[in-house]
């Protein structure tokens, strides 16, 4: 007679458990959802592009209402119109942009106090997000949402933190380095510049922009994390700056914004002829290697295919000297390329371009 | 007391367990429960990398891919002797190169090899040298249901193996979909993950993702489907069974039967065959036209769809068993062998040029093809095709709702080369009428071994009637004519147009020479111009070298503007759009449209037009070579004009592309042109184009 009550009583004990459980799950997310709300604006541009929606997301990091977002086409016209969640309603303005960060800063024209915001500095601290963890991605995609209306939720996972750059060619994205890949639709019209947070509430990262893969001509859902660095050139020099450094100037209106052509060719000399490119895409073999050139000194012969440039995978002549302009003269690289069926490593130091132009 | 008891027991656990679901929630669980599994099976996810192989050029959902095969992709480790599944989409473009990198091994890629390829799961085993690779838990197909949590895991995204794969979490959303071969999940499933597997929650794979298509047979049928929640993936199980074949090295075919049933319809209509290929082991079996599938591998059948799905997944070399009904008689079958061969359907000839825009009863012929059966049976210039059909006693006569052509264009549709045909024919010189009797060729050009021509001159004489607007003339009360416009149409717009699509968001150009008549039906040239080749100057310059065909054939040239760097399939959408809009405004004959590009854009033409046959009729190709062929259809013509500079390293592409659309029966023609690159076309070879133009609405 025990026996049987205490087994009823587990199976009780179990019963409410779960349900307990189940419920709480879901007003964790509830309420985070309704705390990263308050944190986020709805933006709208004045004019814009054809095709392009001129209207967007962004995020609160000041109580004073300075707002992140993606620095993109809605900002380019001055006078850009900010819903807050409760509704209000102001004018705001840029006052801080990095394009290699992909970054902006608004601030809101009139006196406002005591918003709901992002810490930014405390956000950064944190250790960076990994694959599959749970995710909720909020913007104000498709312009669903005016005035008070909350920004859309979605629920996904990290698909992969990496280097945008295997993706798209790395003239070609607006910002170079790792991102959070999703396995949620995020990145749709309007959504640039909302939240990737986790289930707690904490910031992850900024959604991107509409990008495609152009490898695959596949479109991409990713988040610039709110970790992200990059490099800019400052009167010639170049400096590491990050997505936090950029935040707190850009509030204090300190933040210089770093040449317009960062991402140039930095024109180091290898010494490879590549085979001719007779169709768009022919693997990077070598056909020459000048005598003397850094090239030369490795080692490396015609015939040689090189596969990795600095683990980049390079699988066209375009992607190898589209890679190669990364690297400045001076600068170390390593090269993983295949000789006969055999798969060796080279590290080239390369240097200024030859004075004498070479004959191709 | 009982009651009492439970009371406490439930405070008590709220107690206890409210500090614990502070941090580990059910959500928490879940996504525990994700890592472990993704990190459970993460050393027999590898990432595959390939260099080389055919250059492909254009993308496509379901033509070929091109720009896939410059990422990385992703495999299963199935023998921890080196032998690794993947994906076949990810060997397109038959790599010479194969690397493979495998978690936890030091130092250099492994090099990799192809073992072989199942065609009809689309799969590539291939193969590296090692001892110790890690073979992962499978689900049996028996345990996947759905609704159960699929993991769909891939090494595209990030060239660093220490780290778990890229994952996407869904649910298996159907089981035994494309023909009873593949699971049916919600997770995103894109070529970041093709080749990869989906695992259950305790990191057991349940298959390997593939793009797949219930619609489509090619390596690339699905992409189209990336990231929608509709993926599929072949059961780990079905994989492991062939895998000994696999192994052997020779590529697994699927198993076909041999027979197209006599209705498109598979699922409302009896599965009753129509047409018996030839070498087949259904005609090998003895089946023929009229019989009725009843009973396969002893399951009852009332439709093509069951059949299929019973056959699908079947290799070639495979024994079945079926039973059909042929009259009153049901014959059973106890052992039949399926051949690999793909069932090919060729189009017949009759070898005439019928007069266009004729509202009359019947097909007036226009001119007759040197050594085609038209002239062996005697039909001369001017005579009518009043009647037809296979039958003497039982011919059909035009009934008016369509006009004469396009009705008997129809009717050739449904036959095969080789067929004796009866016209019955008013002739000119006379007014007298006869039947005659003709035995259907191959169109010209549709036969591998023997190239084609495309003739010298076309025929004198009008080639329209030039009432393309009027009423066409009924003959049976009963059928309705069609509604017809005005007898005084609006004049559209003549010129260099510049136009958007109707969604606003694309731009194209027309040309539509001054002297434009609506009442005669024109030829559409739907140019795809070469990347950055876009602006209204280039796009006038192209236009100007046909102008003097335009006005004497009456053309009409639509260019569509691609603003990025070259054509991808996605593009086809608007190209589609602007091309039934130009349609719509302008008369168009149906049996002439068609898509025309260089390089990158000949890639895309032949794209639009494998992938929408309704629209247009043919594709001319400059520098181009052929991709993601699909069968031939019986009643949707497509011909195909390609032409390859001497100089060009592609051209010997160009050349063999003729002859593998001709393996498909597809009427191709290929024009080498002398001490050329992949320059674009000389008067004298648009002049040819002109004339393979002229001559898409033969009979």
């Amino acid at each position: 007679m025990i026996r049987k009550n205490f087994f009823r009583l587990s199976a009780c004990v179990l019963l409410v458990g779960l349900t307990a459980m189940a419920g709480r799950a879901q007003e964790s997310m509830t309420k985070t959802a309704v705390n990263v709300n308050k944190k986020m604006v709805k933006l709208f541009g004045i004019g814009g592009f054809k095709g392009l929606p001129s209207y967007g997301t962004g995020i609160l990091v000041s109580e004073k209402g300075h707002i992140l977002t993606v620095n993109n086409h809605i900002l380019i016209n001055p006078g850009i119109l900010v819903h807050v969640y409760d509704g209000r309603r102001y004018q705001a303005r840029v006052i801080a942009r990095e394009p290699a960060l992909d970054a902006a800063i608004l601030e809101i024209d009139e006196e406002v106090v005591a918003l709901p915001h992002y810490d930014f500095d405390q956000e950064t601290a944190r250790p960076t997000a990994e694959n599959g963890d749970w995710i909720l991605a909020m913007s104000n995609q498709f312009k669903i949402g005016v005035g008070d209306e909350p920004m859309s939720v979605q629920r996904g996972v990290i698909a992969a933190a990496a280097d945008l750059r295997g993706r798209r060619g790395v003239f070609d994205a607006p910002y170079a380095g790792d991102v959070y890949f999703l396995d949620v639709i995020a990145c749709n019209p309007g959504a640039a510049g909302g939240a990737l947070v986790n289930r707690k509430g904490h910031l992850l990262g900024l959604l991107g922009r509409e990008l495609k893969d152009t490898r695959i001509d596949t479109w991409i859902n990713y988040a610039v994390p709110v970790q992200a660095t990059a490099e800019v050139s400052r009167e010639g020099k170049i400096e590491k700056v990050s997505l936090a450094d950029f935040v707190k100037l850009g509030i204090q209106k300190k933040y210089k914004e770093g040449d317009k052509a960062i991402r140039v060719d930095k024109g180091g000399f290898h010494g490879i002829t590549l085979v001719v490119k007779a169709v768009s895409s022919v693997p990077p073999y070598v056909e020459e290697v000048m005598l003397g050139s850094p090239a030369d000194k490795a080692g490396l012969r015609p015939d040689d295919l090189i596969l990795y440039v600095e683990g980049f995978s390079v699988p066209t002549i375009t992607s190898f000297l589209d890679v190669m302009k990364q690297y400045g003269p001076g600068s170390d690289v390593d090269l993983q390329y295949q000789r006969g069926n055999k798969l060796e490593k080279v590290r080239l130091k390369l240097t200024d371009p030859p004075k004498v132009p070479a004959a191709n | 007391m009982w009651r009492r008891n439970c009371f406490l027991a439930v405070l008590s656990l709220a107690v206890l367990t409210s500090s614990i679901r502070a941090q580990e929630d059910l959500n928490d669980l879940h996504e525990k429960m994700t890592k472990d599994a993704s990190r459970k099976v993460a050393p027999s996810v590898v990432q595959i990398e390939t260099r080389g192989g055919a250059d492909m050029v254009v993308a496509g959902p379901k033509g070929q891919i091109f720009r896939k095969a410059l990422g990385p992709t992703t495999g299963v480790v199935v023998g921890a002797d080196g032998y690794i599944i993947t994906s076949a989409f990810n060997f397109l473009n038959n790599p010479p190169q194969i690397f493979v990198r495998v978690q936890g091994q030091q130092g250099d890629p492994l090099v990799a090899t192809r073992v072989a390829t199942d065609k009809s799961r689309m799969l590539t085993l291939i193969k590296v040298e090692s001892k110790s690779l890690t073979v992962p838990a499978f689900v049996p197909k028996k345990d996947i249901k759905e609704g159960q949590w699929a993991i769909a895991l891939g090494r595209a995204l990030d060239a660093k193996m220490e780290k778990t794969p890229s994952v996407s979490v869904g649910v298996i959303s159907a089981l035994n979909r494309i023909w009873g071969k593949a699971l049916q999940t919600d997770a995103k499933i894109s070529p970041v993950n093709y080749g990869g597997p989906i695992v259950d929650s305790a990191g057991r794979v349940q298959g390997i993702i593939i793009p797949a298509s219930p619609n489509g047979e090619d390596v690339t049928a699905g992409l189209e489907w990336y990231d929608s929640g509709i993926g599929f993936a072949i059961p780990m199980e079905d994989i492991l069974a062939v895998l000994p074949r696999l192994k052997q090295g020779k590529d697994l075919q699927k198993g076909l039967l041999g027979i197209a049933m006599k209705s498109p319809d598979k699922f409302s209509v009896l599965p009753e065959i129509g047409t018996v290929q030839k070498a087949s082991s259904a005609e090998k079996a003895g089946l023929k036209p009229g019989d009725v599938l009843i009973e396969i591998e002893g399951k009852a059948v009332v439709n093509m769809a069951q059949v299929q799905h019973i056959l699908g997944g079947k290799y070639e070399g495979d024994k079945i068993s079926l039973k059909y009904q042929r009259g009153k008689d049901t014959v059973e079958i106890k052992s039949l062998e399926l051949t690999g061969k793909d069932v090919v359907i060729a189009q017949p000839f009759l070898g005439i040029l019928p007069l266009r825009d004729d509202p009359r009863l019947g097909v007036e012929v226009r001119h007759v093809f040197d050594k085609s059966p038209a002239e062996t049976a005697g039909i001369k210039i001017g005579d009518r095709i009043m009647k037809f059909g296979v039958d003497e006693k039982n011919l059909t006569e035009f009934t008016g709702d369509k006009a004469g052509r396009g009705q008997f264009l129809d009717w050739l549709g449904t036959l095969t080369p080789g067929t004796a045909i009866k016209l019955a024919l008013k002739r000119k010189a006379g007014d007298k009428t006869d039947t005659v009797s003709v035995t259907l060729s191959d169109l010209p050009g549709s036969l591998p071994g023997i190239p084609a021509k495309i003739i010298d001159k076309l025929p004198e004489g009008d080639a329209s009637f030039k009432k393309a607007l009027a009423p066409l003339e009924l003959n049976n009360p009963n059928v309705k004519a069609p509604k017809v416009v005005a007898a005084e149409p609006p004049m559209p717009e003549t010129g260099l147009l510049e136009l958007n699509t109707p969604d606003g968001e694309h731009k194209y150009w027309l040309w539509v020479y001054p002297q434009y008549d609506p009442n005669i039906a024109h030829s559409l040239v739907v140019w795809m111009h070469p990347p950055g080749k876009n602006s209204k100057e280039d796009l006038d310059g192209w236009a100007d070298l046909w102008d003097e065909y335009c006005r004497k054939h009456q053309i009409i040239l639509c260019m569509p503007v691609e603003k990025q760097d070259g054509w991808l399939p996605t593009h086809a959408d608007f190209v589609v759009a602007a091309t039934r809009e130009t349609i719509k405004t302008y008369t168009i004959d149906k049996q002439r449209v068609v898509a025309h590009g260089m390089a990158v854009g000949g890639q895309m033409a032949m794209h639009l037009a494998f992938n929408h046959r309704d629209l247009f009729k043919g594709a001319a190709a400059i520098g181009s070579t052929a991709s993601g062929i699909k069968d031939n259809i019986g009643n949707q013509r497509l011909s195909f004009y390609l032409a390859g500079g001497d100089l060009d390293p592609l051209n010997k592409y160009v050349a063999e592309s003729r002859t593998r659309l001709a393996e498909k029966r597809y009427p191709a023609f290929y024009r080498e042109r002398e001490k050329r690159g992949r320059e674009y076309a000389q008067d004298v070879h648009i002049q040819e184009m002109v004339r393979w133009l002229e001559t898409l609405d033969q009979q």
